[in-house]
């Protein structure tokens, strides 16, 4: 079957509101570094999102969290129509953001208190985290993900794949040149000795 | 918190009208010339000058102590986003990259023209990680030389590039996140480096890289251009070093012949021409900056839709830091059940505002192509007058990128300083106020060079559209200036939404 192209637009259009639409009310927020109003108050990380009915504003303290050393998450959601604040409890749950790793574990089951939900943390290791938060509100799940870096970061990995890289385009490149100058030289001289 | 940055008074925006009005009417009124002014001036009579540009065409050495120092910077950045602090202000990866280079290279194109190309650090390292030479001709063998295939010989893939940077920058924002410019950064010197080792020349600066071809482009409308000194000794010359290169200097990267070169788009000034001149026939001189753009520039249709692409993702960067832009963003991702960073909602806008000014454009050449009195073909038409989106980009460019470096760059040294941003915390709302109150130059000043710089480009893109228009009828009929009104609304409407944005308040970046 053969589509026309207005209905193959149609489709793509309609593949992507599915996508889009599937991929809604959860999220990977972009964290950004801010000073509190009070120099007292240690810097924190933070990131606004929205996702589905709500505006959610996710800190962490502090910003640079080390190992072994207490920190807190703080949540704030509300409703982007009238501005309440959501009233009900969320999950906290945390995984290792590493490729090999799944495990999931809950940091606890938070209530309100004065329109934040208040989560502690305190981690061994050093190593790139996702906080996730879960609630639920007019029948409807939300994920929020939250990326967390507890220590100093590993950067060894994108060095190690550009040099990869270009050592194995530079290595390709000169055996393939090799390879061309010996079939020439092999050419000129099958080419001398029929002369 | 985020803060913003005042607008263009609307005195000043009533000024920039109003000469534009009596700039249209003067274009409307006025028999046109014949030909744009020609005048030029060798920059080696200028004092000073002078001297700096012999030292550059006469040894590769000073070049390439620039290019070490670029290389230099290039690799810290690297490092900063790396291993230091993700803190965008603090860290030299975002500062030095986004509001220092980014911002101030488009200024610099209009007194260096394509200077940049010369020291740029994923060219250079590139180069030397393939050609194993600091400045020297390299051996045939140290490339696979291939022909770029016919189908990619053209800046659509600079044009996606472009398009792919913007979306990397604004949507997904790669210019706050230190370790995403280091990746970026890394990127770069991949493809950089498959294409050098791969194809012959430098096919990655003249077809791929969006930051040459950005700057390639609106080097049309740069006061300096590298040419031949006497016309005529290119004429006589049947060697052609320029060209095919020496044994010492490399031949031209990007295959053109100085003695026939009229645009200075694939120029990479990287000095081989200078340096391979056996009669010492090519060098730097001033011009006027809209000779090019005006008549020498061959209209090609990739090139067009370059053009108008930076049209239109220059006005996109503009509209992504107004409040309403995050409004409606909001607002469209609500409705289409979009969260998160809205990447989705702020890809559909890019790419609305992207095809409005190509959309806009093109039901305007095709009026035109009605009221000429002889037929002309839609696509000969739609490349040879989409040079009248140049200056309105570069200007806006440059209008809009003065307020993120004269406003945004204080605090610089510290950041030079202390480039990975060890121990340093975020901006406080003091600091953000302080740097907020006290641009590099005056506020006034500011206000006066954006609304010359819109001013001069409205001006420029009047002369294109006039010019080649004329052309287009290469004197087969009379002329008749309402041939030029599609062109000018389309040169009104396009400075007059630019203006406007330059009126409104503008998100601080970091």
């Amino acid at each position: 079957m053969r589509l026309t192209k207005t209905k193959t637009v149609w489709v793509i259009l309609l593949l992507w509101f599915g996508i889009v639409a599937a991929q809604a009310h959860h999220v990977l927020g972009r964290p950004s570094y801010s000073l509190g109003e009070d120099s007292n108050t240690p810097p924190s990380l933070q990131v606004e999102t929205q996702i589905g009915d709500f505006y959610v504003t996710y800190m962490a303290f502090p910003a640079f969290p080390k190992p072994n050393e207490q920190g807190r998450v703080n949540l704030y959601a509300s409703r982007i129509d009238n501005g309440l604040p959501f009233d009900g409890k969320v999950t906290f749950k945390v995984r290792d953001d590493s490729w090999f790793a799944n495990e999931v574990e809950t940091l606890g089951v938070q209530d309100i208190d004065e329109v934040v939900y208040r989560q502690g943390f305190i981690f061994k290791d050093e190593g790139d985290y996702i906080i996730t938060a879960e609630f639920e509100s007019g029948g409807e799940p939300y994920t929020i993900d939250f990326p967390l870096r507890i220590g100093e970061p590993l950067a060894v990995g994108p060095i190690g794949i550009t040099v990869a890289i270009l050592v194995f385009v530079l290595l390709a490149v000169n055996i393939l040149q090799r390879k061309r100058r010996f079939g020439l030289k092999a050419k000129r001289a099958r080419e001398e000795n029929n002369s | 918190m985020t803060m913003t940055h005042p607008g263009l008074p609307e005195l000043w925006l009533w000024f920039a009208l109003v000469v534009m009005a009596l700039a249209v009417l003067w274009v409307l009124v006025r028999s046109p010339g014949k030909s744009a002014t020609q005048g030029f001036v060798n920059v080696e009579r200028i004092p000073l000058l002078g001297q700096l540009a012999k030292l550059f065409s006469a040894s590769p050495w000073p070049l390439l102590i620039l290019k070490f120092i670029s290389v230099a910077l290039f690799l810290t950045v690297i490092a900063a986003g790396l291993f230091g602090t993700p803190i965008p202000e603090r860290n030299l990866a975002t500062t030095l990259t986004w509001t220092v280079w980014w911002a101030g290279l488009i200024i610099t194109v209009f007194f260096l023209g394509s200077a940049w190309c010369a020291v740029c650090p994923w060219d250079t390292i590139a180069s030397w990680l393939v050609k194993h030479r600091l400045w020297r001709r390299a051996d045939a063998s140290s490339s696979l030389g291939l022909k770029v295939p016919k189908a990619w010989r053209n800046v659509w893939p600079a044009l996606a590039m472009f398009v792919g940077l913007t979306w990397l920058e604004l949507g997904v924002g790669v210019t706050t996140n230190p370790y995403a410019t280091a990746l970026l950064s890394l990127v770069m010197i991949v493809m950089a480096t498959i294409y050098m080792a791969v194809f012959e020349g430098k096919a990655f600066c003249k077809h791929v890289c969006p930051v040459g071809r950005t700057v390639g482009f609106y080097a049309q409308l740069s006061m300096v251009e590298l040419r031949p000194r006497q016309q005529q000794t290119c004429t006589d010359c049947t060697t052609m070093e320029c060209y095919h290169g020496t044994e010492e200097i490399e031949p031209c990267p990007t295959h053109l012949v100085m003695g026939t070169l009229t645009q200075s788009t694939y120029c990479t000034s990287c000095s081989a021409c200078t340096m391979s001149c056996p009669h010492d026939n090519v060098g730097w001189r001033l011009r006027s900056p809209a000779v090019e753009a005006i008549q020498h520039a061959r209209p090609h249709w990739d090139e067009a839709w370059f053009m108008l692409g930076l049209l239109g993702l220059t006005t996109f960067h503009g509209i992504t830091m107004m409040g309403f832009w995050e409004q409606g963003l909001s607002r469209f991702g609500q409705m289409i059940g979009d969260s998160g960073q809205l990447i989705w909602s702020f890809s559909v806008g890019m790419v609305l505002v992207f095809f409005a000014p190509v959309l806009l454009y093109s039901l305007l050449i095709k009026l035109t192509q009605w009221l000429m009195p002889i037929e002309v073909d839609f696509k000969q038409l739609f490349s040879k007058l989409a040079f009248i989106s140049l200056p309105l980009a570069f200007v806006y460019h440059i209008a809009h990128n003065l307020n993120h470096l004269i406003r945004e760059s204080r605090g610089f040294t510290d950041v030079l300083l202390n480039p990975l941003g060890r121990d340093a915390l975020p901006l406080s709302s003091n600091e953000l106020h302080m740097r907020h109150m006290n641009p590099l130059i005056s506020e006034q000043l500011l206000y006066g060079l954006q609304a010359g710089l819109m001013i001069f480009g409205f001006w420029l893109a009047l002369q294109i559209l006039q010019k080649r228009s004329m052309e287009t009828l290469s004197g087969q009929m009379s002329w008749r200036s309402h041939y030029l009104l599609p062109g000018i609304v389309f040169i009104i409407s396009v400075t007059g939404f630019n203006l406007w944005l330059l009126v409104q308040p503008m998100i601080m970046r970091m």
